[in-house]
Protein backbone atom coordinates (compact mmCIF):
# COMPACT_ATOMS: atom_id res chain seq x y z
CA UNK A 1 0.00 0.00 0.00
CA UNK A 2 2.90 2.28 -0.08
CA UNK A 3 2.52 3.83 -2.90
CA UNK A 4 4.25 6.63 -4.19
CA UNK A 5 2.14 9.84 -5.44
CA UNK A 6 3.03 11.65 -8.32
CA UNK A 7 0.45 13.73 -9.36
CA UNK A 8 0.30 15.47 -12.55
CA UNK A 9 -1.85 18.02 -13.14
CA UNK A 10 -1.52 20.04 -16.33
CA UNK A 11 -3.53 22.76 -15.73
CA UNK A 12 -1.59 25.63 -16.46
CA UNK A 13 -1.91 29.26 -15.51
CA UNK A 14 -0.13 32.28 -17.45
CA UNK A 15 1.46 29.26 -19.39
CA UNK A 16 3.68 28.26 -16.49
CA UNK A 17 2.58 25.35 -14.26
CA UNK A 18 2.45 26.61 -10.51
CA UNK A 19 4.35 23.99 -8.48
CA UNK A 20 2.90 23.35 -4.90
CA UNK A 21 5.14 20.93 -2.70
CA UNK A 22 3.23 17.88 -1.57
CA UNK A 23 4.70 16.36 1.48
CA UNK A 24 4.81 12.78 2.45
CA UNK A 25 2.29 11.34 4.98
CA UNK A 26 3.57 11.49 8.22
CA UNK A 27 2.01 10.21 12.24
CA UNK A 28 3.09 12.44 14.83
CA UNK A 29 1.61 13.34 18.11
CA UNK A 30 -0.58 16.49 18.14
CA UNK A 31 2.08 18.82 19.70
CA UNK A 32 4.67 18.34 16.50
CA UNK A 33 1.50 18.31 14.51
CA UNK A 34 0.45 21.50 15.27
CA UNK A 35 4.07 22.72 15.58
CA UNK A 36 5.23 21.62 12.01
CA UNK A 37 2.22 23.75 10.43
CA UNK A 38 2.71 26.66 12.48
CA UNK A 39 6.25 26.71 11.13
CA UNK A 40 4.92 25.77 7.79
CA UNK A 41 2.81 28.93 7.65
CA UNK A 42 5.75 31.34 9.13
CA UNK A 43 7.83 30.62 6.72
CA UNK A 44 5.91 30.67 4.01
CA UNK A 45 4.95 34.11 4.84
CA UNK A 46 8.76 34.90 5.15
CA UNK A 47 9.17 33.36 1.73
CA UNK A 48 11.38 31.00 2.92
CA UNK A 49 9.28 27.48 2.63
CA UNK A 50 7.50 27.16 -0.49
CA UNK A 51 3.32 26.64 -0.96
CA UNK A 52 2.53 23.17 0.64
CA UNK A 53 -0.31 20.74 0.79
CA UNK A 54 0.15 17.78 3.68
CA UNK A 55 -1.57 15.07 5.10
CA UNK A 56 -1.04 13.77 8.38
CA UNK A 57 -2.41 11.11 10.88
CA UNK A 58 -2.58 11.89 15.34
CA UNK A 59 -1.15 9.20 16.86
CA UNK A 60 -2.08 9.17 19.64
CA UNK A 61 -5.51 9.84 18.60
CA UNK A 62 -6.36 13.41 19.46
CA UNK A 63 -9.35 15.67 20.51
CA UNK A 64 -8.05 19.36 19.06
CA UNK A 65 -9.85 22.55 19.98
CA UNK A 66 -10.58 25.65 17.88
CA UNK A 67 -8.44 28.85 19.88
CA UNK A 68 -11.53 30.30 21.39
CA UNK A 69 -13.13 27.14 22.68
CA UNK A 70 -13.26 26.27 26.34
CA UNK A 71 -11.11 23.02 26.99
CA UNK A 72 -13.66 22.07 29.67
CA UNK A 73 -16.87 23.28 28.27
CA UNK A 74 -15.91 21.28 25.42
CA UNK A 75 -14.10 18.57 25.77
CA UNK A 76 -14.39 14.98 28.41
CA UNK A 77 -11.03 15.42 30.02
CA UNK A 78 -11.79 12.13 31.90
CA UNK A 79 -12.63 10.32 29.13
CA UNK A 80 -9.40 11.56 27.63
CA UNK A 81 -7.77 10.01 29.99
CA UNK A 82 -9.16 7.03 30.15
CA UNK A 83 -8.50 6.35 26.16
CA UNK A 84 -5.28 7.61 26.30
CA UNK A 85 -6.29 10.31 23.96
CA UNK A 86 -4.25 13.46 24.06
CA UNK A 87 -5.79 17.15 23.78
CA UNK A 88 -4.50 20.48 21.74
CA UNK A 89 -5.61 23.90 21.31
CA UNK A 90 -5.07 24.65 17.90
CA UNK A 91 -4.18 27.90 16.34
CA UNK A 92 -7.24 28.09 13.89
CA UNK A 93 -11.16 28.95 15.49
CA UNK A 94 -14.11 26.39 14.83
CA UNK A 95 -15.24 23.54 16.54
CA UNK A 96 -13.66 20.44 18.75
CA UNK A 97 -12.72 17.16 16.43
CA UNK A 98 -11.78 13.95 17.41
CA UNK A 99 -8.80 13.21 15.41
CA UNK A 100 -9.01 8.58 15.67
CA UNK A 101 -5.31 7.27 14.24
CA UNK A 102 -7.11 4.94 12.89
CA UNK A 103 -10.32 6.21 11.19
CA UNK A 104 -9.13 9.94 10.21
CA UNK A 105 -6.79 11.51 7.89
CA UNK A 106 -5.97 15.16 8.25
CA UNK A 107 -4.85 17.67 5.84
CA UNK A 108 -3.02 21.21 5.64
CA UNK A 109 -2.32 23.85 2.94
CA UNK A 110 -0.17 26.56 3.41
CA UNK A 111 0.26 29.16 1.02
CA UNK A 112 0.52 32.91 0.16
CA UNK A 113 -2.63 35.39 1.47
CA UNK A 114 -2.29 36.56 -2.57
CA UNK A 115 -2.88 32.76 -3.06
CA UNK A 116 -6.37 32.62 -2.30
CA UNK A 117 -9.47 35.30 -2.25
CA UNK A 118 -9.31 37.54 0.07
CA UNK A 119 -13.28 37.22 1.06
CA UNK A 120 -13.11 34.17 3.79
CA UNK A 121 -15.78 32.45 2.71
CA UNK A 122 -14.84 32.29 -1.09
CA UNK A 123 -11.42 31.30 0.21
CA UNK A 124 -12.35 28.17 2.37
CA UNK A 125 -14.98 27.31 -1.04
CA UNK A 126 -11.49 27.12 -2.83
CA UNK A 127 -9.59 25.14 -1.22
CA UNK A 128 -12.68 23.24 0.36
CA UNK A 129 -13.10 22.45 -3.41
CA UNK A 130 -9.87 20.22 -3.59
CA UNK A 131 -11.74 18.58 -0.88
CA UNK A 132 -14.97 18.25 -2.68
CA UNK A 133 -13.18 16.98 -6.35
CA UNK A 134 -11.42 14.21 -3.80
CA UNK A 135 -14.11 12.83 -2.55
CA UNK A 136 -16.09 12.93 -5.95
CA UNK A 137 -13.11 10.74 -7.08
CA UNK A 138 -13.68 8.70 -4.02
CA UNK A 139 -17.15 7.82 -5.59
CA UNK A 140 -19.01 10.03 -3.45
CA UNK A 141 -21.28 13.46 -3.99
CA UNK A 142 -20.63 15.88 -1.28
CA UNK A 143 -21.01 19.55 -1.62
CA UNK A 144 -19.53 22.58 0.01
CA UNK A 145 -21.07 24.00 2.99
CA UNK A 146 -20.35 27.91 4.05
CA UNK A 147 -18.20 28.32 6.25
CA UNK A 148 -16.09 25.25 6.35
CA UNK A 149 -17.52 22.25 5.92
CA UNK A 150 -17.80 20.09 3.47
CA UNK A 151 -21.30 17.28 3.75
CA UNK A 152 -22.91 14.16 1.95
CA UNK A 153 -26.70 14.72 2.43
CA UNK A 154 -26.80 17.33 4.93
CA UNK A 155 -24.11 15.36 7.41
CA UNK A 156 -20.65 16.78 7.70
CA UNK A 157 -17.79 14.45 6.08
CA UNK A 158 -15.19 17.06 6.42
CA UNK A 159 -14.09 20.33 8.45
CA UNK A 160 -11.91 22.56 8.23
CA UNK A 161 -10.58 25.54 9.99
CA UNK A 162 -7.85 28.23 8.54
CA UNK A 163 -6.15 31.59 9.98
CA UNK A 164 -4.08 34.05 8.21
CA UNK A 165 -0.90 35.11 9.69
CA UNK A 166 1.74 37.26 8.97
CA UNK A 167 0.85 37.55 5.07
CA UNK A 168 -0.12 33.90 4.59
CA UNK A 169 -2.79 31.22 5.40
CA UNK A 170 -3.06 27.85 6.69
CA UNK A 171 -5.88 25.95 6.92
CA UNK A 172 -6.17 22.26 7.97
CA UNK A 173 -9.11 20.32 8.25
CA UNK A 174 -10.28 16.62 9.03
CA UNK A 175 -11.44 14.01 6.72
CA UNK A 176 -13.46 11.39 8.34
CA UNK A 177 -12.47 8.10 6.54
CA UNK A 178 -13.66 5.95 9.33
CA UNK A 179 -13.32 6.95 13.04
CA UNK A 180 -15.19 6.00 16.16
CA UNK A 181 -18.47 7.81 16.25
CA UNK A 182 -19.20 6.60 19.51
CA UNK A 183 -16.10 7.13 21.07
CA UNK A 184 -16.19 10.90 18.93
CA UNK A 185 -19.28 11.82 21.46
CA UNK A 186 -18.35 10.29 24.91
CA UNK A 187 -15.32 12.82 23.86
CA UNK A 188 -16.53 15.70 22.67
CA UNK A 189 -19.29 17.59 24.89
CA UNK A 190 -21.69 18.78 22.36
CA UNK A 191 -23.74 21.97 23.10
CA UNK A 192 -27.65 21.56 23.66
CA UNK A 193 -27.76 24.72 21.52
CA UNK A 194 -26.25 23.56 18.68
CA UNK A 195 -28.22 20.58 17.98
CA UNK A 196 -31.81 21.71 19.00
CA UNK A 197 -31.29 24.23 16.33
CA UNK A 198 -30.73 21.97 13.94
CA UNK A 199 -34.14 19.82 15.13
CA UNK A 200 -31.93 16.44 15.63
CA UNK A 201 -32.60 14.08 18.29
CA UNK A 202 -29.38 12.26 17.86
CA UNK A 203 -25.91 13.83 17.26
CA UNK A 204 -25.22 11.00 15.37
CA UNK A 205 -27.24 11.97 12.75
CA UNK A 206 -24.82 14.69 12.03
CA UNK A 207 -21.73 13.40 11.03
CA UNK A 208 -21.07 10.76 8.31
CA UNK A 209 -17.46 8.87 7.28
CA UNK A 210 -16.20 7.46 3.79
CA UNK A 211 -16.84 3.93 5.69
CA UNK A 212 -20.37 4.33 5.92
CA UNK A 213 -21.41 6.55 2.39
CA UNK A 214 -19.09 3.88 0.46
CA UNK A 215 -20.12 0.75 2.22
CA UNK A 216 -16.12 -0.40 2.05
CA UNK A 217 -13.24 1.04 3.91
CA UNK A 218 -11.06 3.09 1.99
CA UNK A 219 -6.90 3.42 2.54
CA UNK A 220 -5.45 6.02 3.52
CA UNK A 221 -3.07 6.29 0.66
CA UNK A 222 -5.56 6.08 -1.53
CA UNK A 223 -7.47 9.05 -0.03
CA UNK A 224 -4.65 11.02 0.35
CA UNK A 225 -4.09 10.62 -3.99
CA UNK A 226 -7.77 11.28 -4.36
CA UNK A 227 -7.38 14.28 -2.59
CA UNK A 228 -4.33 15.45 -3.29
CA UNK A 229 -5.33 15.17 -7.01
CA UNK A 230 -8.39 17.59 -5.62
CA UNK A 231 -6.45 19.95 -4.47
CA UNK A 232 -4.05 20.37 -7.83
CA UNK A 233 -7.12 20.52 -9.64
CA UNK A 234 -9.21 23.28 -7.29
CA UNK A 235 -6.33 25.45 -7.29
CA UNK A 236 -4.70 25.49 -10.66
CA UNK A 237 -1.47 23.98 -9.86
CA UNK A 238 1.11 21.15 -9.85
CA UNK A 239 2.04 19.48 -7.10
CA UNK A 240 5.73 18.18 -6.63
CA UNK A 241 6.95 15.95 -3.99
CA UNK A 242 9.02 17.00 -1.51
CA UNK A 243 10.59 16.83 1.86
CA UNK A 244 10.32 18.85 5.14
CA UNK A 245 13.44 20.61 5.42
CA UNK A 246 15.78 21.55 8.27
CA UNK A 247 14.67 24.68 8.93
CA UNK A 248 11.19 23.89 9.03
CA UNK A 249 11.69 21.06 11.67
CA UNK A 250 14.11 23.23 13.95
CA UNK A 251 11.19 25.55 14.25
CA UNK A 252 8.53 22.90 14.39
CA UNK A 253 10.98 21.83 17.56
CA UNK A 254 10.82 25.24 18.66
CA UNK A 255 7.28 25.98 19.04
CA UNK A 256 5.83 22.39 19.81
CA UNK A 257 6.56 23.25 24.19
CA UNK A 258 3.92 25.73 23.31
CA UNK A 259 1.20 23.29 22.19
CA UNK A 260 2.23 20.50 24.91
CA UNK A 261 1.97 23.51 27.67
CA UNK A 262 -0.94 23.58 30.30
CA UNK A 263 -0.93 27.18 30.10
CA UNK A 264 -1.91 26.80 25.91
CA UNK A 265 -4.13 24.28 26.49
CA UNK A 266 -6.11 25.98 29.45
CA UNK A 267 -6.08 29.39 27.73
CA UNK A 268 -9.69 29.63 27.41
CA UNK B 1 -21.57 34.81 37.82
CA UNK B 2 -23.54 34.61 34.60
CA UNK B 3 -23.58 31.95 31.80
CA UNK B 4 -25.20 31.52 28.38
CA UNK B 5 -24.84 30.51 24.60
CA UNK B 6 -26.30 31.35 21.63
CA UNK B 7 -25.87 29.76 18.26
CA UNK B 8 -24.84 32.55 15.29
CA UNK B 9 -25.21 31.43 12.23
CA UNK B 10 -21.76 29.98 12.11
CA UNK B 11 -20.66 28.85 15.55
CA UNK B 12 -21.96 29.03 18.79
CA UNK B 13 -21.07 32.20 21.26
CA UNK B 14 -20.23 31.41 25.19
CA UNK B 15 -20.58 33.81 27.48
CA UNK B 16 -19.23 33.81 31.15
CA UNK B 17 -20.01 37.70 32.83
CA UNK B 18 -19.88 39.16 36.45
CA UNK B 19 -22.15 42.21 36.87
CA UNK B 20 -21.70 45.03 39.19
CA UNK B 21 -24.78 47.64 39.25
CA UNK B 22 -25.63 46.69 35.71
CA UNK B 23 -22.16 47.05 34.19
CA UNK B 24 -19.98 44.44 32.71
CA UNK B 25 -17.30 44.13 35.23
CA UNK B 26 -15.90 40.81 33.95
CA UNK B 27 -16.71 38.76 30.66
CA UNK B 28 -15.20 35.61 28.82
CA UNK B 29 -15.98 34.75 25.42
CA UNK B 30 -15.42 31.34 24.07
CA UNK B 31 -16.91 29.17 20.87
CA UNK B 32 -16.41 27.19 17.47
CA UNK B 33 -16.62 30.87 15.69
CA UNK B 34 -13.89 32.24 13.23
CA UNK B 35 -12.27 35.41 13.70
CA UNK B 36 -9.40 37.34 11.94
CA UNK B 37 -7.80 38.18 13.75
CA UNK B 38 -7.92 35.95 16.40
CA UNK B 39 -6.45 38.11 18.98
CA UNK B 40 -8.63 40.64 18.39
CA UNK B 41 -10.95 38.40 21.15
CA UNK B 42 -9.20 39.69 23.76
CA UNK B 43 -9.59 43.13 22.45
CA UNK B 44 -13.38 42.80 22.12
CA UNK B 45 -13.41 41.06 26.09
CA UNK B 46 -11.78 44.46 27.22
CA UNK B 47 -14.03 46.86 25.51
CA UNK B 48 -16.69 45.29 27.03
CA UNK B 49 -15.68 45.63 30.45
CA UNK B 50 -17.21 48.70 31.79
CA UNK B 51 -19.95 48.53 29.23
CA UNK B 52 -23.52 48.60 30.66
CA UNK B 53 -25.12 45.10 29.92
CA UNK B 54 -28.43 46.56 27.72
CA UNK B 55 -29.00 45.84 24.09
CA UNK B 56 -28.54 50.04 23.17
CA UNK B 57 -24.83 50.02 25.22
CA UNK B 58 -23.36 46.84 23.94
CA UNK B 59 -24.46 46.88 20.06
CA UNK B 60 -22.80 50.44 20.30
CA UNK B 61 -19.53 49.09 21.87
CA UNK B 62 -19.47 45.74 19.73
CA UNK B 63 -19.76 48.13 16.18
CA UNK B 64 -17.22 50.51 17.27
CA UNK B 65 -14.83 46.97 18.09
CA UNK B 66 -15.96 45.73 14.61
CA UNK B 67 -14.85 49.00 13.02
CA UNK B 68 -11.99 50.24 14.98
CA UNK B 69 -10.06 46.73 14.57
CA UNK B 70 -11.55 45.75 11.04
CA UNK B 71 -11.66 42.36 12.96
CA UNK B 72 -13.74 39.57 10.48
CA UNK B 73 -16.27 37.06 11.62
CA UNK B 74 -17.93 35.10 8.75
CA UNK B 75 -21.37 34.80 9.29
CA UNK B 76 -21.25 36.36 13.31
CA UNK B 77 -22.55 39.88 13.23
CA UNK B 78 -22.63 42.40 16.02
CA UNK B 79 -25.97 41.39 17.10
CA UNK B 80 -25.41 38.20 17.64
CA UNK B 81 -22.60 38.71 20.35
CA UNK B 82 -24.91 41.27 21.91
CA UNK B 83 -27.67 38.57 21.86
CA UNK B 84 -25.12 35.80 23.67
CA UNK B 85 -24.36 38.92 25.97
CA UNK B 86 -27.73 39.58 26.97
CA UNK B 87 -29.02 35.95 28.06
CA UNK B 88 -25.89 35.54 30.11
CA UNK B 89 -26.78 38.90 31.99
CA UNK B 90 -30.38 38.07 32.13
CA UNK B 91 -29.53 34.79 34.11
CA UNK B 92 -27.86 36.60 36.67
CA UNK B 93 -31.04 39.77 37.15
Amino acid sequence: MNSSVVINITRKRENQPIEWRLLPMRVDDAFMSMAIDEALLKLNAEGRSPNTVRFWRWLPSTVSIGCFQSVEREVDLGAAKKYGVDVVRRITGGGAVFHDYEGELTYSVVCGQGDVPDDIIESYKLICGGLVRGFERLGLRVEFKPVNDVQVNGKKISGSAQTRRWGSVLQHGTILIDPDVRRMFELLRVSPEKISDKFISSVFERVTTVMRELGRKLGFDEVMVAMSEGFADALGMELVEGELTRKELELAALLKPKYASEEWLKKR
Amino acid sequence: MGYAEFKAPKGVIKVELELKGGTISRISLSGDFFMYPEDALEELERTLAGVRADRGGLLEAVRRFYVSTGVLTPMVEPEHWVEAILRAAGGIQ
